[in-house]
């Protein structure tokens, strides 16, 4: 029912907001850089085993040329699986969250970074998401959705399970969400 | 609370025929046998769309229909009753009643479907009316919910104007109860509020209108026959082989109409003129067919705070979109309509709740198509009466933007395709990438050019484009998630990036200085958290 009538103009000077610059960032659960090198070791791993037996069985020997795909698949997995453990390890560190009153903010990337600040304003509604893994060490993944759709869905990951729930509560407990959400 | 709603109360007491009306559907009950038409076009549509996974079922068939002739009757018969039969049993099972402010619809055959919506909770009345509908004088009547799509309801077939009479009791209801919501808050302004716009709600005042030419010049300006080609590239070669056979078969020998060696280059240019206009003109056909048939009879009008669209040739559409719901203006000029001084405005609605099978989805946003600067003025205004869209300074990005895209990633690319192009002895297709290369270049730097930002107090505009140029300009309160993106070289030279979320869809401002992002995003982060607005 606002208009643009009722929309109240005063001036404050900039300096005045709160600022995003000064947030207080908070490291996610030490345990989620961890898994998430233990997932990409297992998994190349895993990969690699299965190419392996295949290549070394002797129940259907490979033709010459089908041997040289399977060892350069094998090459490619081991290179691959490198990258993604270095990439998790410099990642990882550098993923930061941040409660204010209002809002949600979630610092993440490595050359691009980047900073997603959600207000609980806007927030429509609020999933914890747990896979096998999240669950056997205790985390869950934070999903927040808005009114900007699916492609925007703000989600903070690795958090310590109780955390999450907290801040889950906090959101919901927010009375600007149960208003106008 | 009480002087409004019963402004409201007898605004709709007034239409004490619909409440009659509205009674007499309390139960269950199924539409006009009329809608068995629709839901034949609607299969058939289903079909014609899903023919691609059909074909090779067909293709397999077309063999065995040749060797057994005589199955072409049992099967086209089966064919047939396996339509009727589906599209009586959607009607049968169609069912709705208005019950205490709620609409329900049951629908479905196999997998049923109920929904049940309260009034109040919807956001958005559609009235469709196809053209098989036209005689009879029913329409549909498309209901949407600002949450998901699965939440939607459309009754099929209604009449007129017990559809009319249905739409306005709805938006009745709606507003009803936004306003018990604000009341509490504060009664005084808000009665003589709802008082000005009972008064106003009576008369429906036209905005714009759009006449057949206005149409045409549509129709050429927002020709997309540039990307439909840019699609057609690779199979240019064919293309042109069989045209060369084509005209052999009419005794022409193109080749040599072609043969560029001992002509002047007047003529030269003469045929390729020619020849792209004789490209280009079924598809602008097809285009001003396009805008005909979906803008033909537009109007644009006002009622209260509503904005109503209503446009179309053979389906005829109505959208219906209040003030509230307005998420972002758009400003559109695409290279033609700059010359042409025309634009084409858009008045954008929240599109999160958006399903690719809904066809009227497109519909949700409201389009002015093709008019004047002075009544694309007017109509933002009338819209947003404090915004300074067209006479704000408009802020441009970084000449970094140039560096990045020119210097670090289009020239090296450039550089290395020449030289592998050098090393391989094909030094000759440098004629073909060099120009590609030139024009990417100008794209980069036009869009360097366009891209501007501004704000005030209200609004945060911006400005992009190519040869064309849009505007954008939408309320700072209707952020709904705000971004700052900055990338290790940007942070070296202090700037950033920033991304603001709205309903309507996402808004990049690229390569600002980084005090100046962060003074943006903040201003919007408390816009949207101190003035507690709702975003619709």
């Amino acid at each position: 029912m606002q208009g643009i009538e009722s929309f109240s103009n005063t001036t404050i000077p900039s300096t005045d907001l709160p600022q995003l610059e000064q947030l207080n960032f908070e490291a996610l659960s030490p345990s989620y850089a961890k898994s998430n090198r233990y997932i990409s070791l297992f998994s190349t791993l895993f990969i690699v085993a299965v190419l392996l037996i295949i290549q070394l069985q002797h129940f259907l020997p490979l033709s010459t040329t089908a041997n040289n795909v399977v060892s350069f698949f094998i090459g490619a997995t081991v290179f691959v699986g490198f990258i993604s453990t270095i990439y998790f390890i410099l990642a990882d560190k550098r993923k930061f969250y941040a409660l204010r009153e209002q809002d949600l903010s979630y610092r993440s990337g490595v050359i691009f970074r980047k900073t997603v600040s959600q207000p609980m304003l806007r927030i429509q509604h609020v999933e914890l998401q747990r896979g096998p893994i999240d669950r056997k060490i205790g985390l869950a993944k934070l999903q927040v959705f808005s009114a900007g759709g699916a492609m925007h869905t703000f989600e903070i990951p690795g958090l310590p399970v109780e955390k999450a729930e907290s801040i889950r509560q906090f959101i919901l407990d927010h009375k600007d969400v149960n208003h106008y959400g | 609370m009480d002087k409004s709603t019963q402004a409201i109360n007898s605004d709709v007491e007034s239409t004490n025929q619909s409440v009659e009306i509205l009674q007499s559907t309390k139960d269950w009950q199924r539409i006009s046998p009329i809608a068995i038409l629709y839901f034949l076009a609607k299969f058939v549509a289903g079909l014609l769309s899903n023919i691609v996974y059909l074909l090779p079922t067909l293709y397999i068939g077309y063999d065995n229909f040749i060797a057994h002739p005589h199955l072409w009757l049992p099967v086209g018969l089966g064919v047939i009753s396996l339509i009727v039969i589906s599209t009586f049993l959607s009607f049968y099972f169609f069912q709705y009643r208005l019950h205490q402010d709620h609409i329900e619809i049951r629908s479905g055959v196999i997998s049923k479907k109920h929904v049940n919506l309260p009034f109040a909770k919807i956001q958005n009345v559609k009235l469709e009316q196809p053209v098989y509908y036209r005689p009879f004088d029913f329409t549909c009547l498309q209901l949407d919910t600002a949450g998901s799509s699965k939440q939607e309801a459309k009754v099929v077939a209604l009449r007129v104007d017990f559809a009319e009479q249905l739409k306005k009791e709805i938006l009745a209801q709606h507003k009803l109860a936004s306003y018990t919501e604000i009341s509490s808050a504060d009664e005084a302004i808000n009665s003589t509020i709802s008082n000005a716009q009972t008064n106003e709600q009576i008369t429906e005042r036209i905005l714009n209108t759009r006449s057949l030419s206005d149409l045409v010049i549509h129709g050429l300006t927002n020709n997309r026959i540039w990307i439909f080609l840019g699609g057609l590239a690779p199979f240019f070669d064919d293309f042109g082989r069989y045209i060369v056979d084509f005209f052999q078969g009419l005794g022409i020998d193109l080749e040599k109409f072609l043969t560029f060696a001992d002509k002047p280059m007047w003529q030269i240019g003469l045929y390729a003129l020619t020849l792209t206009f004789i490209i280009l003109l079924p598809f602008t056909l097809f285009s001003i067919a396009g805008s005909i048939i979906t803008f033909y009879n537009y109007t644009l009008s006002k009622v209260g705070d509503r904005y109503i669209r209503r446009s179309g040739l053979l389906t005829k559409y109505e959208v219906t979109m209040r003030l509230a719901r307005l998420q972002m203006v758009v400003r559109q000029q695409d290279w033609l309509d700059v010359i042409l001084k025309r634009i084409n405005l858009k008045f954008e609605q929240s599109n999160s709740a958006l399903n690719q099978y809904q066809a009227g989805a497109q519909n949700n946003r409201i389009i002015v198509p093709s008019i004047n600067p002075d009544e694309c003025l007017a109509l933002i205004n009338d819209v947003y009466p404090d915004n300074k869209m067209m006479s704000i300074d408009y802020q441009s990005i970084s000449k970094r933007f140039l560096l990045r895209n020119l210097g670090y990633i289009l020239t090296p690319i450039f550089i290395s395709i020449s030289i592998f192009f050098i090393t391989v002895d094909k030094a000759n297709l440098l004629m073909a990438v060099t120009p590609a290369y030139l024009f990417i270049s100008l794209l980069i730097y036009m869009r360097w050019l366009r891209w501007g930002y501004a704000t005030d107090n209200d609004f945060i505009y911006i400005r992009k484009g190519f040869f064309g140029v849009d505007y954008t300009c939408f309320p700072i309160f209707k952020t709904q998630q705000a971004q700052f993106k900055q990338s290790w070289f940007q942070k070296r030279h202090q700037l950033s990036s920033l991304r603001i979320v709205l309903a309507a869809g996402a808004q990049d401002i690229p390569f600002i200085k980084q005090e100046n992002a962060y003074q943006l995003l903040d201003k919007a982060l408390y816009q949207v958290e101190s003035s507690r607005k709702s975003w619709m």
